[in-house]
């Protein structure tokens, strides 16, 4: 059982490396780090409790947030996906990343106190 | 049928001997000559040096003024044998002062001045003047001042419709809560109103339009002041006073009681000033008390029953009708002057007495009736000489009788306490005694029952009886002899300190927020690298990834670009340290604009450079 899960990983990291473009690599080690600073944001708070509970809001939700607007710029700017963002070119894509992470920050420095 | 109203606010002695003194205070000027002298008339008082103020007066007139003229006539009409000359350019001067042109009060204080020096005046002129500037000055003051010209016409002028001006005045008054009338530019307006409406109204001899509760009001308002601010308010108080206590028409009597109104057997009469509003008695009036009947029982103990007067004071003898002691309502009826206002008048009256006790039996009595009761009388005031010892299987029992010491008659005061005091422990307990119903008052003390009252201290209590009413003379405070009680399952016996409510109260520390626990240093710092070191790893990775930043094109948009990308962060950081959202919303917004207009032009170029790439 366990080798067939073994294999079905290491076929999909194959695939996975030779079929995406480096663009998206990139972007995908972003959404990782993203990925990784929530989780262990998350396990401290389980260890110590939600004291303050607002800061840990604020960066709990700031992860997410950034991880989502992450995952809609390799959305668009993914070549094969182009049939369905004909009015959206990857310039525009990264414009409404950064200007969405600007709200997104703005609003979690807020809370965060 | 309503209660007619009664002065509820008036001038006593003492107030019309301060009102004398203000009047009486040394001139200043002749205005206050003026007011003096004529203000003491009123009161019908002369002033103190009259051939003093008849110099003054002469000296201080200037003929070319209207209203020295006119201060200087009237008080020397009050001074007797006090004469003013005038020459013939004067008295011309006041003629011509009669006219439309000049003001109410100039025309009042010409024709004044005129009626005073006994000069003749044109009557029908002065009110076709009088008439013409009333429609033109339509305020109170104004129209008063106009109502007492009028008053010094000849009788034959047309006086009626200035005589109608009284009532539409009348209609101006404000009725404050049905006590107070007054108009609202004050109290003087008001009492210079009241005299030159009855001034008025006496000239022509017609009754003037106000209610008689309307009177009653305005001497309520009037006389509410028992201290004036001005040498003119407490003039126009005495002009009103002495206009209300003398005219033709309308005559306020103000009924009071001699000090309080109790009558006993030591002092029965009751007397009563009946009085006007000059707090002069009214010697020719009759009173009488219309009825007199007992609040409680409501039986009627007076039918038509006259007061005599005696030094200005009207007396009855109402302990002759031999009251029972109690409240009673009198209906008292001043008559004598088809002029008396408010001369029905409600009082209550007091009728004390003394209580004295009889029959005070004291007994202890056996829970279980096997031992007989022993029985001791007390006579008051003494105290009863042996002690009276009760334990728990024993009844300690009291009875006695209140009656009114003089006719004999059972009385049921409304005080009646028992109060046993522990001389040693200082604490008292007071209980209540009650009548039955043949008015014996009983007091049952059951030891074993109230135990907790007495917190189960035994000992020796002094037992007092406490007698109170408003109706009694003679309260008592009887030490009526000495109780021994003794209690089951006594406690050791403490010095119950008596309840003292004054004492400081234990300090209340208050609890400050606790701040919250938090987590030890250590764990936070770890966490805190741990949480940036993915970073690290992203870093890593990118450079696994070969990604890099040769493209880099250093073209001024890219590079403003990313100077203020990195600004728009560092923003973030200083928001969060020191700025709050308005600051912040401010540079994001100069920050964010340049950014935008480099970015969008940054990206632009790297557009075009894809596409032509593309479509090589």
């Amino acid at each position: 059982m366990s080798s067939s899960v073994i294999s079905v990983i290491s076929r999909f990291l194959e695939e996975y490396n030779s079929s995406t473009s480096t663009k998206l690599k990139v972007v995908d080690a972003y959404l990782l780090y993203i990925l990784l600073t929530g989780a262990l944001q998350f396990l401290y708070c389980l260890l110590v409790g939600t004291f303050p509970f607002n800061s840990f809001l604020s960066g709990f939700i700031s992860c997410v947030g950034s991880f989502i607007l992450a995952v809609c710029l390799r959305i668009q700017i993914n070549p094969q996906n182009k049939a369905e963002f004909l009015s959206t070119s990857p310039e525009r894509a990264f414009a409404d990343f950064l200007f969405a992470h600007t709200v997104l920050h703005l609003v979690a420095i807020n809370f965060v106190g | 049928m309503s209660q007619a109203l009664t002065p509820s606010h008036y001038l006593v002695a003492s107030d019309v001997d301060r009102l004398q003194a203000v009047l009486s205070q040394p001139f200043t000027d002749l205005k206050s000559a003026y007011f003096s002298v004529v203000g003491l008339s009123k009161l019908g008082v002369s002033v103190a040096d009259s051939n003093d103020a008849c110099s003054f007066i002469k000296a201080n007139v200037d003929s070319s003024s209207i209203e020295a003229l006119f201060y200087a006539a009237e008080a020397s009409q009050a001074i007797s044998s006090c004469e003013i000359h005038v020459s013939n350019e004067t008295r011309d001067s006041l003629h011509a002062a009669v006219s439309e042109d000049s003001t109410v009060s100039q025309i009042h204080q010409a024709v004044s001045a005129l009626s005073s020096l006994g000069l003749p005046l044109a009557s029908q002129e002065v009110v076709s003047a009088l008439k013409a500037r009333i429609s033109k000055e339509d305020n109170v003051v104004a129209i008063t001042l106009a109502l007492q010209t009028a008053s010094r016409l000849s009788q034959q002028a047309e006086l009626g419709e200035i005589l109608e001006e009284i009532e539409d005045l009348a209609a101006r008054l404000d009725d404050l809560g049905g006590v107070y009338l007054q108009f609202e530019e004050g109290l003087e307006a008001t009492a210079l109103f009241v005299s030159a409406a009855y001034a008025l109204s006496d000239h022509v001899d017609m009754e003037p339009p106000l209610k008689e509760d309307q009177v009653i009001q305005l001497v309520n308002s009037i006389f509410s002041k028992k201290s004036w601010d001005s040498l003119s308010e407490a003039f126009s108080v005495a002009s009103a006073a002495a206009a209300l206590s003398n005219n033709r028409f309308h005559k306020p009597v103000v009924v009071s009681a001699v000090g309080p109104a109790t009558v006993s057997h030591s002092h029965p009469l009751l007397q009563l000033h009946v009085t006007d509003v000059l707090c002069q008695p009214l010697s020719s009036a009759n009173v009488l008390v219309e009825s007199a009947t007992s609040v409680a029982s409501k039986a009627a103990i007076l039918s038509q029953t006259p007061f005599t007067l005696r030094d200005g004071i009207f007396e009855l003898n109402f302990m002759a009708s031999k009251p029972a002691s109690g409240y009673y309502q009198f209906s008292v009826a001043v008559t004598g002057d088809s002029r008396l206002v408010a001369n029905h008048v409600e009082l209550k009256v007091k009728v004390s007495t003394k209580v004295a006790i009889n029959n005070m039996d004291l007994s202890v009595v056996d829970k279980d009736q096997s031992i007989g009761t022993k029985t001791t009388r007390v006579e008051y005031p003494n105290k009863g000489k042996a002690s009276f010892i009760a334990d728990s299987h024993q009844n300690f029992a009291m009875t006695f009788q209140l009656v009114d010491e003089t006719t004999g008659v059972e009385l049921t005061p409304h005080q009646t306490f028992v109060r046993l005091h522990n001389q040693k422990t200082g604490q008292e307990v007071v209980f209540v005694a009650e009548p039955d119903s043949k008015n014996l008052y009983k007091f049952e003390l059951d030891t074993a029952e109230r135990k907790t009252e007495f917190d189960s201290i035994s000992g020796t209590y002094a037992l007092y009886l406490m007698v109170g009413d408003a109706t009694l003379e003679n309260p008592v405070l009887w030490n009526v002899a000495d109780v021994v009680l003794k209690f089951p399952d006594e406690e050791a016996p403490s010095t119950v300190q008596s309840k003292n409510l004054y004492v400081p109260k234990p300090e209340i520390q208050h609890l400050f927020r606790e701040p919250e626990k938090r987590p030890p240093t250590v764990l936070s710092n770890t966490f805190t690298a741990l949480v940036l070191s993915p970073f690290l790893l992203l870093l890593i990775l990118w450079f696994k990834l070969g990604a890099n930043i040769s493209n880099f094109s250093f073209s001024p948009s890219s590079v403003l670009f990313h100077v203020g990308h990195a600004a728009m962060l560092g923003l973030m950081y200083v928001y969060w340290t020191h700025l709050n959202m308005f600051q912040t919303l401010k540079y994001l917004a100069i920050i964010g604009s340049l950014t935008f207009l480099a970015g969008n032009r940054m990206l632009a170029q790297k557009a075009v450079k894809r596409y032509s790439l593309h479509h090589l």
